[in-house]
C-alpha cells in the first residue's frame, strides 16, 4: 500500500472510531478527518481537494434533504399523531397487539419517510401510552427495541427509506423497482421472524397483568387527548400526491433522461409550493444541516481512501481469498454487518459500497447490493448506538420518566436493548445472507 | 383491585387535560367499569395524592354525574375584551369557553407537568394561540383579560395552578382590565391540595361559579 493509502485509511478509521466513541463531537471529528484526508491526498498527489469535492454524490445529499422535508410536511399535517391514535384504537390498548401494530406501522412508514423523523413524532405518543398502561421493564425494552428494528427494516425495504438504499438509487447502481422488488420481501420476512420470536418466545407481556380497566382508561385518555385533533389536509394531500407522483416517475422515467434526484427535487418542491408559509419555515428551520455536513465529510474521507486505492486493494484481497466466490460474498456481508454495528450505517455503506461495486463486476449486482443493504440494516440493529434513532429513543424514554406498576423507574439503555439487538442482528443477517447467496447462485 | 401505577396514568392525563377534567374522565370510566364502589376505592387510593380527584370522587358519590360547565358568565365577564389569555388548563371548560368567545384567545404554555403543547393546541384548530411567560404581556391592556381556573373556593381564597403566581405580580394586575377566576370544582377540597397553590380572591375582578 502507498503512504497515501495508509494515511487516508488510518484517518478514516480514527475518525469513524472517534465519532462512535464520542458521538457528542461527531461533526467536529468527521469534518476534521475530512480536512486531514484532503491534506494527505493533496500532498501525495493522489487527488486535489477540488477533485474530492467533485466526486461527492451531491445527488444523494439532495435526495436526503428533499425526502427529509417531505417527512416534515407530513409531520406538520399531524399524520403521525393520527396514526398512533388509530393504532391504539385498533389494538384496543392491549399491550401485545399494540407492540405488533406499532412495529408493523413503523415498518411501513419508515419505507416512505425519514425514520428518524417518524420516531421523533411517534415515540412521545407511545411513551404516553406506556405511562397510561403501566408497562413492565421487559415490555418497554422489547416494544421499543422491536420498534427501532422495524424502522431499520422499513428503511431498507424501499429505495427511499434510508441512507444506504438512497445511496444505491441516487448513484444509479440500482433502479427503483429493482431494489423494491428485491429488498421488500426479505425485510418483511425478517420483521415477521423478529415479531414471532418476540411474541412466542420472549413473551414481553408475561409479567404484565392484563387489566380491562387499565385498557379502558388508556383508550379514554387517548381519545380525550386527540378529541378534536384533525389532519391538516392542505398539507397532507399535496405531500401524499407528491409522494405518489415521485414513485410513478421513479418507476417510469428512464434515469438516463431525468435522474431520481431531480424527480425528488421537483416532487418535493411542488408539494412545498402548495403551502408557501409552511415551506419557508421548514426550509429555514427543519433541514438537517448537521446530517448533511456529516455525510459530506464522510464522502470526502471515503473519496480520499478510494482515490488512494485502498478499496481496490481490499476488493482484490477479498476476491483472491482461497474460497469460493459465494464464500467471499458471505465474508463481505458479515463484515459489513459487524462494521455497521460498530460505526453505524452511513459510514459503513459509504465505504463498503466502493468494495461492493468491485465485487458486483463478477457477481449478480442485485445479490451484492441488496445483500449489503440488508447487512447494513442488520448492523444498524445490533447496538442501540448503531443508528441515530437509538440514542434519541433512550433520551426520550429517560425524559418521560415512566415507572412500572409498582413505581419502579423504567429505562431504555444500551444493555436493555442488547438482547433485542442480538436477536434482530442474527435474524436480519441470516436472511440477508441467505437471500444474497440464493440470488447469486441463481445468477 | 386498584392498580398502584394509576398514579402515573392520572398524572399523564392531568398534564394535558387538567386536574379536574382528568378526574371526571377517570371517575366516568371507573364508574362504568365498577360502579360507585370502584370510585370510592380510587378515592381512598389516590385522593390524598390528588385532592382535586378526591373532591370530584366526593361529588360523584354525592350524586353529581358530570362536571357543570357553563361558560356564559365567563363570556359575559370578557364582553369588552379583545384578547383573552388563559392560564392553566382544563380541557372540558376550555372546550366550552373558546367557541363562545369573540376575542383572540391565548394559552400560556407553561406547566410543571410534561405537556405536549402542540397536541393540546391542535384540539382548538388554530383558535387558540400559544403564549409563553416572556411574551404574555402582549395580551395586556384595557381590552385584555386573564382567565384561570379555581379549585376549592373559600370565602377569601382559592387554589390555582402554580403558573398563575408566575403571572400575577402586582404590576401585572394593573395591566389587565379583567382578571377572571373560574371555579371548576364547585366545592371545597378535603385534603391539602398538592400540585396547586393558594391565591386570594381579591386578586380577581370576577370570580365565576
Amino acid at each position: 500500500m502507498t503512504s497515501a493509502a495508509l494515511l487516508t485509511t488510518a484517518i478514516l478509521i480514527v475518525a469513524l472510531g472517534g465519532q462512535a466513541v464520542w458521538p457528542r463531537f461527531r461533526l467536529t471529528i468527521v469534518t476534521a478527518g475530512a480536512g486531514a484526508a484532503c491534506l494527505v491526498t493533496s500532498l501525495t498527489g493522489a487527488a486535489s481537494t477540488r477533485q474530492l469535492l467533485a466526486a461527492v454524490p451531491w445527488d444523494v445529499l439532495i435526495m436526503l434533504i428533499a425526502l427529509g422535508l417531505l417527512s416534515e410536511l407530513l409531520v406538520a399535517s399531524r399524520l403521525f399523531g393520527a396514526l398512533a391514535l388509530a393504532s391504539t384504537r385498533r389494538s384496543g390498548a392491549a399491550p401485545l397487539r399494540l407492540l405488533v401494530m406499532s412495529s408493523v406501522g413503523m415498518y411501513l412508514v419508515s419505507g416512505l419517510v425519514n425514520n428518524l423523523t417518524a420516531i421523533l413524532f411517534v415515540l412521545p405518543v407511545l411513551l404516553r401510552l406506556y405511562q397510561l398502561l403501566g408497562v413492565t421493564q421487559r415490555y418497554l425494552s422489547w416494544s421499543l427495541g422491536v420498534l427501532l428494528v422495524a424502522c431499520n427494516l422499513g428503511g431498507a425495504a424501499t429505495p427511499i427509506g434510508d441512507f444506504p438504499a438512497i445511496l444505491l438509487l441516487g448513484s444509479g447502481r440500482m433502479g427503483f423497482v429493482d431494489y423494491l422488488v428485491a429488498a421488500a420481501p426479505p425485510t418483511a420476512a425478517a420483521l415477521a421472524v423478529v415479531l414471532v420470536i418476540t411474541v412466542v418466545v420472549v413473551r414481553p407481556t408475561r409479567d404484565l397483568e392484563d387489566s380491562p380497566l387499565r385498557r379502558r382508561m388508556t383508550l379514554a385518555v387517548m381519545q380525550a387527548l386527540y378529541r378534536r385533533v384533525t389532519l391538516e389536509r392542505r398539507l397532507l394531500v399535496p405531500a401524499a400526491a407528491a409522494m405518489v407522483a415521485m414513485i410513478v416517475a421513479w418507476v417510469t422515467v428512464p434515469p438516463t433522461r431525468v435522474g431520481p434526484e431531480l424527480i425528488c427535487w421537483l416532487g418535493v418542491g411542488a408539494a412545498l409550493a402548495t403551502a408557501p408559509r409552511t415551506a419557508e419555515r421548514l426550509l429555514r428551520t427543519r433541514i438537517e444541516v448537521d446530517a448533511a455536513l456529516f455525510l459530506l465529510a464522510l464522502f470526502v474521507m471515503v473519496g480520499a481512501v478510494s482515490r488512494a486505492g485502498t478499496f481496490a486493494a481490499l476488493a482484490t484481497w477479498l476476491t483472491q481469498l482461497p474460497v469460493s466466490p459465494m464464500a467471499q460474498l458471505a465474508i463481505f456481508l458479515v463484515f459489513a454487518g459487524v462494521l455497521t454495528g460498530l460505526f453505524s450505517a452511513g459510514p459503513s455503506m459509504a465505504g463498503l459500497l466502493e468494495v461492493a461495486q468491485l465485487l458486483a463486476r463478477d457477481m449478480s449486482p442485485t445479490a451484492v447490493y441488496v445483500g449489503l443493504a440488508l447487512s447494513v440494516c442488520a448492523g444498524s440493529s445490533l447496538f442501540l448506538t448503531a443508528a441515530t434513532s437509538g440514542p434519541m429513543a433512550q433520551i426520550m424514554t429517560e425524559k418521560a420518566g415512566i415507572t412500572d406498576r409498582h413505581g419502579a423507574p423504567l429505562e431504555f439503555s444500551f444493555f436493555r436493548f442488547a438482547p433485542v439487538g442480538l436477536v434482530a442482528f442474527v435474524v436480519i443477517q441470516t436472511i440477508g445472507l441467505a437471500y444474497a447467496l440464493a440470488v447469486a447462485a441463481a445468477a | 383491585m386498584i392498580d398502584p401505577s394509576l398514579t402515573q396514568s392520572f398524572l399523564a392525563a392531568a398534564a394535558e387535560l387538567g386536574m379536574c377534567s382528568a378526574a371526571w374522565l377517570l371517575v366516568r370510566e371507573l364508574a362504568a367499569e365498577g360502579g360507585a364502589a370502584q370510585v370510592a376505592t380510587i378515592r381512598d387510593y389516590l385522593g390524598r395524592e390528588f385532592p382535586v380527584l378526591d373532591a370530584v370522587c366526593a361529588r360523584y358519590l354525592a350524586g353529581q354525574l358530570a362536571p357543570v360547565v357553563d361558560p356564559a358568565p365567563v363570556v359575559a365577564a370578557c364582553a369588552d375584551a379583545a384578547r383573552v389569555l388563559v392560564v392553566g388548563l382544563e380541557a372540558d371548560f376550555l372546550d366550552a369557553l373558546v367557541p363562545a368567545l369573540d376575542a383572540e384567545v391565548g394559552l400560556l404554555t407553561h406547566s410543571e407537568l410534561d405537556v405536549d403543547w402542540d397536541r393540546v393546541l391542535a384540539n382548538y384548530g388554530g383558535r387558540v394561540v400559544p403564549c409563553d411567560l416572556a411574551s404574555f404581556q402582549r395580551f395586556a391592556g384595557s381590552r385584555g383579560a386573564l382567565v384561570t381556573f379555581l379549585y376549592g373556593v373559600r370565602a377569601s381564597s382559592a387554589h390555582v395552578n402554580p403558573t398563575w403566581l408566575r403571572v400575577i405580580a402586582g404590576d401585572v394586575r394593573a395591566q389587565f382590565r379583567t382578571l377572571i377566576g373560574w371555579d371548576v370544582l364547585g366545592s371545597e377540597m378535603f385534603v391539602y391540595p398538592r400540585w396547586l397553590v393558594q391565591a386570594p380572591l381579591a386578586d380577581f375582578s370576577h370570580v365565576v361559579p
